[in-house]
């Protein structure tokens, strides 16, 4: 399949630079189910979505286009959520779903919405939120671990930040790297596993 | 389907053995081919190579000591270092090794290495640089990984790999200088040119024999990491603490991003192609596996456990 991907790809490069690979964010579907046989890290139905803002009517109008889409979705879904404007200038949609294919289908829509609107360049990264099944008391166990699609790169990597701190487990990334590269479009260059610290959650 | 339900490289490594096996073959095959070739061309070498043999015997036999003193490496008691002699003596205890001599070397510089003749003679050498960077079960998955090297004898068996290439190297010093001794030395009219061209044929054989057996114990030894690496992931049974500690020590660690991707992407770090790195080439040539392979070993090794 990545290989028809590849060439899918490489057909519509120049037709649509930054067209987004909705195949691949709902790969993540399937690959949530080995995370959790193989390292205990279930969604939590936490996800987000950060675009960069930009000033004027049109970015505000495709803002109040999303929340009208999240506010008639909401009771159908159990859906939540809220936007924030961060220090660094962007706008974060945050959602929680009950289920990790609703959140998916959710993400997808809003990163849908945002490119017909055509801030598509503006588009930065979805973030989903794992954590570990609470088996023993021990605090590293209990931490919170993200997957990242980059939506520049079209590509998942793992994000494991140390509760706190700006440093980053790179053990359990590894581990989630190990477990999963195969299933989803995967960063393998680690030099491109960019930090989002602080996350808005 | 296997009857085991073990992960495959639980199992015995009969890879190892029968890799080894065949690569001494074709060494001796080679050393066999070439000493025919220097007996067709009339060649007194029998001195040379017996005195090139004697040499890396010598070395062998004395390479603990040749190491520690060019490495700079001093032993240290328990009482010196008593976490280190724990970590060892952890790994032995459950492994059933005989403890080697342990060593320290001190430099800023993160690395460990072993060496010695047998099991029971060896030594394990870390630097001062590599206890700072690693935290405790990273350095018992690197003092693992050192002890599979002396449990697999791998001194041993690269010392005697390299015997072929070295005895080819001065065999093919020998010939070159020969050859040219002839040549300006003593006019022997006809009987000059006949040798030239013997000559001409041992420096050619003896290149292609250095070349081969070259190519052979990089493979070899190659070989031998990935397998420290199993030995250790087994030892320890957590193979993520050596790929960490790979991360660590290769300065990959140190690559990983720490900006924040909202800063990074003002930078347009993402349509920047990656170039076509050096490491392409030295991976020819270099006798240890690429850091990255290694670590995705060890990851699918974690992998299969869990």
């Amino acid at each position: 399949m990545s290989f028809f991907r590849k060439i899918r790809n490489g057909i519509s490069y120049d037709k649509n630079k930054s067209k987004i690979d909705s195949e691949a964010i709902f790969s993540l579907s399937s690959a949530t189910i080995t995370l959790e046989t193989k390292l205990g890290l279930k969604p939590t139905g936490r996800c987000a979505l950060a675009a960069k803002s930009a000033s004027g009517m049109y970015f505000n109008e495709m803002k109040d286009e999303i929340e009208r889409f999240l506010n008639i979705s909401k009771p159908d879904f159990e859906l939540e959520y809220r936007t924030i404007i961060d220090s660094y200038g962007y706008l974060w949609v945050i959602l929680k779903g009950r289920t990790i294919e609703d959140i998916l289908a959710a993400i997808t829509a809003v990163g849908d919405t945002i490119q017909e609107k055509g801030f598509s360049s503006q588009l930065l990264a979805s973030i989903f939120e794992l954590s570990r099944e609470q088996k023993s008391n021990n605090s590293e166990n209990n931490k919170m671990q993200y997957l990242i699609y980059n939506y520049k790169s079209n590509k998942f990597y793992p994000f494991v930040p140390f509760s706190g701190k700006k440093t980053r487990d790179t053990e359990n990334e590894m581990r989630i790297m190990a477990s999963i590269q195969d299933e989803i479009p995967f960063e393998r260059d680690m030099a491109m596993w960019y930090p989002l610290w602080d996350l808005p959650f | 389907m296997s009857v085991s339900r073990r992960p495959s490289w639980q199992r015995r490594d009969t890879g190892l053995t029968v890799r080894i096996l065949l690569s001494f073959g074709i060494l001796a095959l080679l050393y066999i081919l070439f000493l025919s070739v220097l007996a067709y061309v009339g060649l007194d070498f029998i001195s040379i190579t017996v005195v090139a043999s004697i040499m890396i015997l010598l070395q062998w036999y004395f390479s603990d000591k040749i190491v520690l003193w060019s490495s700079g490496a001093k032993t240290v008691t328990r009482e010196q270092y008593p976490k280190l002699h724990d970590v060892v003596e952890r790994i032995i205890a459950r492994n059933n090794l005989p403890k080697p001599k342990i060593a320290v070397i001190n430099t800023k510089m993160p690395n460990a290495f072993a060496t010695g003749k047998g099991k029971s003679s060896s030594v394990v050498a870390v630097t001062t640089g590599l206890m700072d960077l690693l935290d405790t079960e990273e350095l018992e998955g690197v003092l693992a990984h050192e002890l599979t090297h002396i449990r697999n004898r791998d001194v041993l068996v690269l010392t005697l790999a390299s015997l072929f290439s070295t005895v080819a190297w001065y065999l093919m010093q020998f010939g070159f200088y020969g050859g040219m001794g002839y040549g300006y030395g003593y006019g022997y009219g006809s009987r000059d040119r006949n040798n030239g061209g013997g000559m001409a044929i041992v420096i050619v054989v003896a290149i292609l024999t250095w070349i081969i057996s070259f190519l052979i114990i990089r493979a070899i030894s190659r070989y031998r990491e990935f397998a420290a690496d199993r030995g250790s992931a087994q030892m320890t049974g957590k193979p993520v603490k050596l790929a960490n500690a790979l991360m660590k020590i290769s300065g990959n660690m140190q690559r990983m991003p720490t900006k924040d991707l909202r800063q990074a992407e003002g930078l347009n770090a993402f349509f920047i192609v990656p170039a076509m790195s050096g490491s392409t080439i030295v991976n020819l040539f270099s006798t240890h596996p690429p850091v990255e392979k290694r670590i995705q070993k060890l990851m699918e090794m974690e992998a299969s456990m869990s």
